[in-house]
Formats: structure tokens, sequence, C-alpha cells
């Protein structure tokens, strides 16, 4: 299957295609388009694009819409989901201090990639490694 | 500083039911987090880069499922000047928001912890790096005691 997002991805899109192609579709092929373009190419899944089905929804991330959406109930992805949506979105309550890190983290991993393809192959080291190490603690969702 | 005449802004206008006053709330506290000006009660202004743009994006849609209605644009200011003192505006309620940090740092007694926070929330608003918080930078550095660094 085919999935599309904006160009220059960072935090929540590294953390949904770590999920789609580990939990959702393990042959996903990922296609990126500029910003803002119009319309998205047909035949193909959306994800983080303001007005899709899987994005931000009630201040939530896109991540947490996807857990939502696929009724992925792992406590380890529900934490994750908290701490990209302390990285992505405006909250009030911050309680997971990896939040800021995780972000200027995955915004690095762009500037040292060549293209978003390789953003998302990179990005994946660093989920893989966020849910080993929560996965080691008592749960906190 | 001096932002470049010709560097856009992003101008949000939007518009929510009065009840439930709590999403009303939840969007305006956005707002404030995000460190945007309300000009003359009508359009809220951030200098455009691609998180004030995306965050904008978001905080529009999400008016939109409480059952609001947002615009958004991206544009630039066409008086000589003006965009000068746009920036004067977000400098000079950063800089109260650092002096606030610099004047309770003179306190006996001071939370350095609560202290730290809170310039971290200035500075995620700090769009124009003022020079003052950097100076607020040092002195908190220097107030943590210990070892000098």
């Amino acid at each position: 299957m085919k999935w599309v997002t904006w160009e220059q991805v960072g935090v929540d899109r590294m953390a949904c295609a770590w999920l789609i192609t580990k939990y959702l579709d393990h042959e996903a092929e990922f296609l990126f388009v500029p910003a803002g373009q119009k319309p998205l190419p047909e035949g193909v899944e959306p994800f983080d694009i303001p007005g899709v089905r899987l994005s931000h929804h009630r201040g939530h991330c896109t991540f947490y819409t996807m857990l939502r959406e696929y009724d992925l109930r792992d406590p380890v992805l529900q934490r994750i989901a908290r701490v990209v949506d302390e990285a992505d979105t405006v909250q009030d309550v911050m309680l997971e201090p990896a939040a800021a890190g995780l972000d200027v983290i995955c915004q690095g991993i762009r500037l040292v990639s060549t293209d978003d393809r390789v953003a998302l192959e990179r990005g994946r080291l660093v989920y893989e490694a966020l849910y080993a190490q929560f996965a080691s603690e008592p749960t906190q969702a | 500083m001096e932002q470049p005449p010709e560097a856009p802004w992003v101008l949000l206008v939007y518009k929510i039911p009065r009840e439930p006053t709590a999403s009303r709330a939840a969007v305006w506290r956005k707002l404030k987090r995000l460190g945007a000006l309300l000009l003359h009660d009508a359009v809220w202004v951030l200098p455009a880069t691609p998180w004030t743009r995306e965050q904008f994006q978001w905080l529009a849609v999400e008016i939109g499922e409480l059952g609001g209605e947002a615009h958004l644009w991206e544009s630039h200011l066409l008086l000589n000047g003006q965009a000068d003192a746009l920036v004067q505006q977000f400098q000079s309620r950063v800089d109260a928001a650092y002096q606030e940090i610099l004047d309770e740092l003179e306190q006996e007694d001071v939370d350095l912890v609560a202290l730290s926070r809170k310039y971290q929330q200035v500075r995620a608003q700090d769009y124009f790096h003022s020079a003052l918080g950097t100076h607020v930078r040092e002195r908190l550095m220097s107030a943590r005691g210990g070892f000098a660094s």
C-alpha cells in the first residue's frame, strides 16, 4: 500500500511511518508532496496532512489519531503518543521530558538526511529505541 | 532586531461558538502559548516559519472540529516600517516576560526550577531572538551555584 504525506518530515510523521511499517503495513511505500499541494495523488492513504482522516484531531497529534483509528492499545504505544503530542502540539500539561528532545532530534535527522525517505528510515531507530526503553519501565500511558 | 520587509507573516481569523466556554478558552490558551499577537482584537499574527505555519494549520482544523470557523493566510506587509513595528511588539512582550524572570532572580529563596521552566516557555515564543533572553540564560546558569562551569 502507498502512503502520502507532506515533505520535510518531523517528529510526528517519523513516528507514524514507524508505526505503519511495524504494525499496519510491512510493505508500506511512502510518497512525499510539497506542503499544501492539492489534489493529493489518487489511491494512496494520506497522513499528517490537515483535514485528512489520519491527522491531528481534537488537539492530538497524528500518531495519537492512528492508534485510535487502528485500535492499537499497547500501553507503550500510548505513552509514545503522549510524548509525540507534547513534542508536536501545544499542550498545557507537560508530563514527558523526552518530548522536547525528541522533537529536536527528529528535526536534526531530517537535516542530516538527503531526503524524506532516508529521514523516515533513520527515524525508525529512534522510535525502536524509545519503545524498548519505555517497555522496560513501569507502565505509564 | 530587524525583520526584512519581505518576510512573511501568518494570519489567523476565527470565530467559535460562545458555548462551551472550555473550548473557547482552550483555543485562546493555545494562541497565547504560541506567542501569537492579537491585532486590533481581530487578527492573530505570527512570523511565518514552517513550525508556526503548521501550528496555525492544526489550530484552524481544531477550531473547525469545535464547531467554529477559521481562515488562515500567509501575507506580507506593504507599508514601510510596519514590519519593524510589528517585530517591536513581539519583542517588547517577550522582553517583559524575560524581565520578570530577572526580577524574580533578585528575590531571596528563588525557585530556580520554576524559573528555568518559565524561561523555556518564554524562549519558545521568542521568535526574534531577544538579547535579553541570552542574558536571562546566563543569569540562570550562574544562579544555580555549585561548581562554576
